[in-house]
């Protein structure tokens, strides 16, 4: 951490003024350093030509410091995640901040640190950035919003309409496990674990399987906020329309959960298959490549617990339906509002 | 003069036309009668007088299992008829019948069975115009041979003699067969293997199995149920591992009366009900010393009571009789989905439950559990807990007393649909928990039967103001799919409104008292409702108090761990760590404390208060099946009036108590003192019973109300309603249901009637 003469953030920091410079002079520019951010222009001047992907996503998270990560990792692998299941390539990255009046500078500083080394674990420049520092109250410590910019895998052809009934469908890794630490983390809900998030740039292990797989790779999505479940219905219902119209079924069986997930969940009576996932990805595949991909998976990085989770079906069109182990079938459906009790 | 008799009501398939035609015969008349769509039409030769004493003697002699909702007479072109004759049914025009429920073996059937010289000894699929199956077996109406799944067989010689013949009991049977033309078995193994079809040794085969400890699954009327040796522990453990149902209650099938009476108390109005055309299940007291040496503990784990039937379909009949002994009878399913009711369904899903197969070829249409039915002691008040087999879907009610088409598409733990239709009103059989695809299948499925069946559509659809069920999700996708209105009724208001117009009193000038009481109810103010009380005048409904509300935790955790309820409603009061910390983990205790603190979703369910006592008592933490909590708690409290009366048990609220709600937390403490003070488990379940008796008594006296009526779940609680008749019957016109359940089997019928009532001012 650089030597200031400041150690919290204030208004003035996002003034635009001398305090804004020393701020961004000692520390986020000579930190993500690299050619691009060097010319301290207005906007990042990128030669690009070919299909390109583009994406935004704005990151909050309470709290912002959490086992496994920092709301700075998540909002570069989160970025690079979303360019990653276009069947992109990601290049660059855009950084901005809203701070709150009060943050100390020691934690501003090792959210840039864990961004620095996100970025360069995914292999992507940070090219443009902005700060704003809001008023006490008016804000949760930090927010982070990125866009990024990615060129798309030659042999990438991912679309929900390639999604064909027969398909298999699988996940990267175990699931809910980020949902879970930061859950035992939350303020007035605290409890005892050593889990881990598992945010984690998934951009090589895709950009392997592209080149491996190819256009075998029907649909690639990752389980954020709302978890598998409602990805699952998300493509379901957007493929409840036209001549072929899907469901997905999956294999309670099947879903890799870790056990001490499944014990958190259990204790707050919440559903994996709801909560929410930072370093996995769902693949629908072609099923005749479907067992192949599953090993290759398991052999890279974050994918040594990938699995076949289910198939896509045309029994039931628009519906997620989970067989559970004892053999009772269930739907999973989308969340409505608050989760209320159902059972009479 | 020629007259015209327009009967409608439960008139076909009952024996309906041979009686007119006897009838008339005896009254030495000419004319015709006839099946329509819209009811039976008789023209006859007669003067006015004598037409007149002919409708009379129909109402007056008509079979016993009809049901007529009117007679209109009327003068008609003269026309002269040289004899009486039955019409057979035209098909067309528009259906508006009721339809029949399936009907329990007759008793001439039963005794034909066993009779060597008769040419239906031992014949597993006999039936008459007086029994058989009715509904389950119906694709079209009007009910007649060939829109039933008997389309397929063709009547041997005598059977068509007896078919043509008015004055034989099968006269116009659409289900009459006989083992020359004979609905066939086949016995199936686990491999899905045919290990006998010899239709003279097969019974035997299949009981030699279930001798041996085996379970096999059979097919009757509304779908497969599983039968093992009652008296075989091992193989209930089995069944019970099998089925993943670790200590919900399992029903008995008795050979007979007689063997019934050897090990439970049974009453006649109790054998009535096992021996009529409905044929249900009845919960039965256990007798102190049964004499059979049944698995009791294993059949019924805690409780007093059984659920026994006999056997209401001739192929269970010689099972039974072939077996001789009591036998575990339970519904063909695997965890969590409907009934098994086609073959395919039977040999994909039950060899996981099920060690043999025996099926036949005449198919089902509609799957339907055995309902269940049980009297509560004192005031044999029946209440329903299911209503299925041998009920559904007819639904009496005054004629005329609704004109619009509306459909309503009920609850979702006890789901069912109503309809009601040119005037008529069905109630769908009980068709599950909505969870379950499976079961959403289904529901679907005998939905579009009805719709098929009636040609129909309604004008507007009703659901559950719950955005979460999936038949509020299927009200709007069939709302928009037909352009149709889609109204949503509040939980409560729909339990009172059911209660309300089984009983006639909508109109009452007086004002109603409703009591309703269950577990969960999506409520107006977006908490969960489940302990109102809620006034009714001239369609207009208040809610008038309710129990204080209690932080409801953990989504649909709550209500499987009764634990939860007990923490949740004691957490802050002395004593809560003595009585609850070793019902949890460290992990547990300090987090759902910080929930307790910063929950957001309160509740007023009665039936979390009573998961709530139920574990503080000590009965239990985790329940395995709904209503677990509340049965153990109602059998230590019955245990507790049976030698010591009602009066015995004080309230736990003061007798002076009026307040502007109830105090919830009040009486969780009185049960915490008393826990604290060692007294006996069955003395606070009865206090606690008196409690909730004394708070329906003070909330009547304070609203200055006569008529009180009584609807939810909490309600299948037999004591509970004797206690009420008991301490509030000599003030009060008490109103219970009567045809259909308290629980949530009841909603679709007062979400219809709600949406009517609201549409009519
Ligand atoms: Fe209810
Ligand atoms: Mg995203
Ligand atoms: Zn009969
Ligand atoms: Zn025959």
């Amino acid at each position: 951490m650089p030597k200031l003469d400041f150690d919290v953030i204030t208004l003035g920091h996002g003034s635009g003024g001398t305090l804004t410079h020393k701020l961004l002079e000692a520390g986020v520019f000579d930190l993500l350093k690299n050619p691009l951010l060097d010319t301290h222009h207005d906007g990042a001047i990128l030669d690009l030509t070919g299909k390109t992907a583009f994406t935004t996503d704005s990151y909050v998270i309470s709290p912002p410091f959490f086992p496994g990560g920092t709301i700075g990792e998540l909002a570069v692998n989160g970025t690079v995640n979303d360019l990653a299941m276009c069947g992109a390539i990601p290049r660059y990255l855009s950084l901005s901040f809203i701070l709150e009046e009060g943050l100390t500078m020691s934690e501003f500083w090792a959210v840039l640190v864990s961004i620095k080394t996100a970025a360069d674990q995914a292999g992507v420049q940070i090219v443009t950035g902005d700060t704003k520092v809001v008023e006490r109250g008016k804000g949760d410590r930090i927010f982070i919003n990125t866009a990024g910019i990615g060129m798309l895998h030659p042999k990438a052809d991912i679309s929900v309409g390639r999604v064909q009934p027969g398909d298999k469908l699988i996940v990267s890794g175990n699931i809910a496990t980020h949902g879970m630490a930061i859950m035992s983390v939350r303020e007035g809900l605290e409890f005892e674990t050593s889990l881990q998030s598992d945010t984690a740039p998934l951009n090589h292990t895709v950009r392997t399987l592209l080149d491996e797989f190819g256009p075998a790779i029907h649909l690639l999505r990752d389980p954020t906020r709302g978890g598998v479940a409602t990805v699952l219905n998300e493509i379901a219902r957007d493929r409840n329309v036209g001549p072929t119209r899907i469901g997905i079924d999956i294999q309670q069986a099947s879903l890799p959960v870790l056990e001490e997930v499944a014990g958190a969940c259990e204790l707050l009576g919440l559903d994996p298959l709801y909560v929410a996932n930072e370093g996995v990805f769902l693949a629908i595949v072609a099923a005749d490549v479907a067992e192949r991909f599953v090993g290759r998976l398991q052999t890279l990085p974050y994918g040594e617990s990938a699995a076949v989770i289910g198939r896509v079906t045309t029994e039931h069109p628009g519906q997620v339906v989970l067989t559970s182990r004892i053999g009772g079938r269930r739907v999973v459906s989308m969340l409505v509002g608050e989760q209320l009790p159902r059972i009479c | 003069m020629t007259f015209h008799l327009h009967i409608t009501g439960l008139v076909q398939g009952v024996g309906f036309r041979p009686f007119v035609w006897q009838l008339a015969r005896v009254m030495e008349l000419t004319g015709t009668v006839s099946n329509g769509p819209d009811g039976v039409h008789v023209y006859l030769n007669a003067d006015a007088d004598t037409a007149r004493q002919f409708k009379l003697r129909i109402l007056a002699e008509a079979p016993e299992l009809a049901r007529i909702q009117s007679i209109k007479i009327n003068p008609t072109t003269p026309r002269l008829y040289p004899d009486f004759s039955i019409i057979h049914s035209q098909s067309g025009g528009q259906a508006s019948l009721l339809l029949t429920p399936d009907l329990a073996l007759c008793d001439t059937c039963r005794t034909e069975l066993t009779e060597s010289v008769n040419r239906r000894f031992n014949y597993a699929f006999t039936t008459c115009t007086h029994c058989g199956p009715r509904y389950s077996i119906s694709h079209a109406l009007p009910y007649d041979r060939p829109a039933t799944t008997m389309a397929d067989f063709a009547l041997c010689a005598t059977c068509k003699a007896e078919y043509q013949d008015p004055a034989n009991r099968r006269y116009y049977a659409q289900t009459n067969s006989c083992p020359d033309c004979a609905v066939t078995m086949s016995l199936y193994d686990q491999a899905g293997q045919c290990v006998s079809a010899d239709q003279t040794t097969i019974i035997e085969q299949a009981v030699a199995q279930i001798k041996t400890g085996h379970t096999v699954a059979v097919k009757g009327i509304g779908g497969y149920l599983l039968l093992c040796d009652a008296a075989n522990p091992d193989a209930i453990a089995q069944l019970r591992r099998r089925k993943h149902r670790p200590t919900k209650p399992l029903a008995v099938m008795y050979p007979s009366a007689e063997a019934i009476r050897q090990d439970c108390s049974c009453q006649n109005d109790e054998l009535n009900w096992l021996r009529g055309q409905a044929s249900p299940i009845v919960l039965l007291d256990k007798l102190a010393k049964p004499a059979s040496e049944l698995a009791w503990e294993a059949l019924a784990p805690a409780l007093g009571q059984l659920g026994v039937l006999l056997p209401y379909a001739p192929l269970l009949a010689l099972l039974a009789r072939q077996f001789g002994r009591p036998l575990v009878a339970t519904s063909g399913n695997i965890s969590g989905s409907p009934i098994a009711y086609t073959d395919e369904q039977a040999i994909g899903q039950l060899p996981a439950v099920a060690d043999y197969i025996l099926t036949h070829n005449r198919a089902i249409m509609v799957p339907q559990d055995d309902s269940v039915v049980r009297l509560s002691r004192v005031y044999r008040q029946p209440i329903m807990i299911r209503r299925s087999r041998g009920f559904a879907p007819t639904f009496l009610r005054e004629p005329g007393s609704g004109t619009a088409n509306v459909l309503a598409l009920g609850a979702s733990l006890k789901s069912t649909f109503a309809w009601q239709l040119r005037g008529n009103t069905y109630v769908s059989q009980y068709l599950g928990d909505l969870e379950s695809y499976d079961t959403q299948t289904n529901f679907r499925a005998t939905l579009h039967h009805f719709l098929r069946l009636f040609d129909a559509r309604p004008d507007w659809l009703v659901a559950d103001q719950h955005d979460g069920y999936f038949s509020t999700q299927l009200a709007r996708e069939l709302a928009t799919g037909w352009g149709i209105p889609l109204t949503r009724v509040q939980h409560h208001e729909a339990h009172l409104a059911a209660v309300l117009a089984e009983n006639d009193v909508l109109t009452s000038p007086d004002p109603v008292l409703g009591i309703i009481w269950d577990g969960t109810g999506y409520g107006t103010d977006g908490q969960i409702w489940g302990g109102e009380f809620m006034s009714y005048q001239d369609g207009v409904v208040d809610r008038v108090t309710h129990f204080d509300y209690f932080p409801a935790l953990l989504g649909d955790k709550m209500p499987r761990e009764p634990r939860l309820s007990a923490l949740s409603l004691a957490y802050e009061m002395p004593g809560a760590d003595t009585l609850l910390r070793q019902k949890f983990t460290h992990a547990e205790w300090t987090l759902y404390h910080k929930l307790l603190t910063a929950h957001r979703l309160s509740t007023s369910s009665v039936g979390r208060l009573f998961d709530a006592v139920a574990a503080l008592v000590g009965l239990v933490d985790r329940v395995s099946y709904e209503g677990e909590a509340a049965l153990l708690l109602e059998e230590q409290a019955g245990r507790y009036v049976r030698q010591y009366g009602f009066q015995a048990a004080r309230s736990y609220l003061p007798v002076s108590w009026t307040g502007p709600t109830i105090p919830t937390r009040a009486i969780i403490g009185g049960v915490m003192t008393d826990v604290l003070a060692g007294k006996p488990t069955a003395a606070i379940a009865a206090r606690f019973h008196a409690t909730l008796v004394a708070t329906v008594s003070a909330v009547a006296r304070r609203e200055g109300v006569h008529q009180l009526a009584f609807s939810g779940g909490v309600f299948q609680n037999a004591l509970l309603v004797d206690w009420i008749r008991h301490d509030l019957d000599a003030a009060y016109q008490l109103y219970f249901h009567r045809q259909l359940s308290p629980n949530d089997e009841c909603i679709s019928f007062g979400q219809l009637i709600r949406s009517t009532r609201q549409s009519d001012q």
